[in-house]
């Protein structure tokens, strides 16, 4: 391939996110808007298993790519733009919890999202034919995030990114700018809690 | 001999919180929604004080260091140098008749009648006050040196 053709995104397979990057910075804003259509479900996920919250995620989530939007001009390429927007995430969520507790104290469990989303996506005809295992459902859901809330952000970060997101510990780690040790040994203290928080659910 | 802990079930009820999702039409509609609220933070107007606390106070972004940090950073370096290298300068100079000017404007003699009399370096900074920045006549009575404000008309 001519260094020419590899200069222009390649759109049979797909521009990789860094391609997107500068295509961005050189003005084309619909490059940006495809990031953005990577990324939203991703760092959706990461933000609302740390918040619980709908509302306040879909206002970080605003936040964090129009943080990155502007910070576009600083990312040099050292890290990958995965890691670099999943760092803008954690850390912009991070400042809002912390804001959060210190304006509410103590998380309470009216925070957690009551409505406005499907409490579990389930496919319909579980929730029409049986209701009885929909709300067994809702149940368990209120009692994992009221478990997850009761971990430090720092714990609640890793059990999103490792068992819900599937991320590797090296990427964990890169992300939360810590040694794979550390993230090791966070994901086995906070697994003991949730084992211990959700004990009954857990027994066959 | 306790077993090792075994969290399958747990990583397995965790995967429930896959399907808490907002649904795809929420997706389908975030970058429209993103726009509008780019565009409605371009005309929000931030008071003059907001940019200048996050300059100051953000210490890390995407990479970057800000002002706080920069400006810790080199006044931490600063004090260190200042606190190697310590008063610029020697503290004493050798005058005629074996008398010591100190940096801090006194002179030391001896009042040894032995002209090979040597004043002894912490006699010199005694004399001086040591580390009390004021200056005033010190007399150091039986070691030999005696210390005059050369700032007084003699």
């Amino acid at each position: 391939m001519s260094a020419d053709a590899t200069k222009e995104l390649d759109l049979e397979n797909g521009p990789t996110d860094e391609e997107l990057v500068a295509d961005t910075l050189k003005g084309n804003l619909a490059s940006y808007d495809e990031l953005i259509r990577r990324f939203q479900a991703r760092l959706y996920g990461v933000i609302y298993h740390l918040t619980s919250n709908h509302d306040d995620t879909n206002d970080m989530l605003m936040e964090v790519f129009d943080k990155a939007y502007r910070s576009l001009p600083t990312f040099r390429g050292q890290s990958s733009f995965y890691t670099w927007i999943y760092r803008i995430a954690i850390n912009r969520t991070f400042n809002f919890l912390d804001k959060r507790k210190r304006r509410q104290g103590a998380m309470s469990l009216n925070e957690i999202d009551e409505d406005g989303l499907p409490k579990f996506d389930l496919p319909d005809p579980i929730q029409r034919n049986n209701p009885s295992k929909s709300s067994m459902l809702n149940e368990l859901q209120n009692k994992l995030n009221e478990s997850m809330l009761q971990l430090s952000k720092e714990h609640r970060t890793v059990v999103t990114l490792f068992d819900i997101q599937g991320l590797a510990h090296a990427e964990i780690a890169k992300i939360m700018g810590c040694t794979e040790g550390t993230v090791r040994s966070r994901l086995h203290y906070a697994h003991k809690q949730l084992q211990k928080s959700l004990g009954i659910y857990l027994r066959r | 001999m306790s077993q090792p802990e075994d969290f399958t079930s747990l990583q397995k009820l965790l995967q429930l919180k896959k399907l808490e999702t907002p649904g795809q039409q929420y997706f389908d509609r975030f970058v429209d929604a993103f726009h509008q609220y780019q565009r409605q933070e371009i005309l929000r107007e931030q008071p003059w004080y907001a940019k200048l606390v996050e300059v100051l106070f953000e210490p890390w972004v995407a990479g970057i260091p800000r002002l706080a940090t920069v400006g810790a950073a080199a006044a931490c370096l600063m004090a260190g140098i200042a606190l190697m290298f310590g008063p610029i300068g020697a503290t004493s100079v050798q005058l005629a008749d074996g008398k010591v000017s100190h940096a801090r404007g006194v002179i030391v003699a001896s009042n040894q009648k032995d002209d090979s009399a040597q004043i002894q370096p912490e006699l010199i900074d005694t004399a001086a006050g040591g580390e009390v920045t004021e200056i005033r006549p010190l007399y150091v009575n039986g070691h030999g040196a005696v210390a005059y404000d050369s700032q007084l008309a003699f």
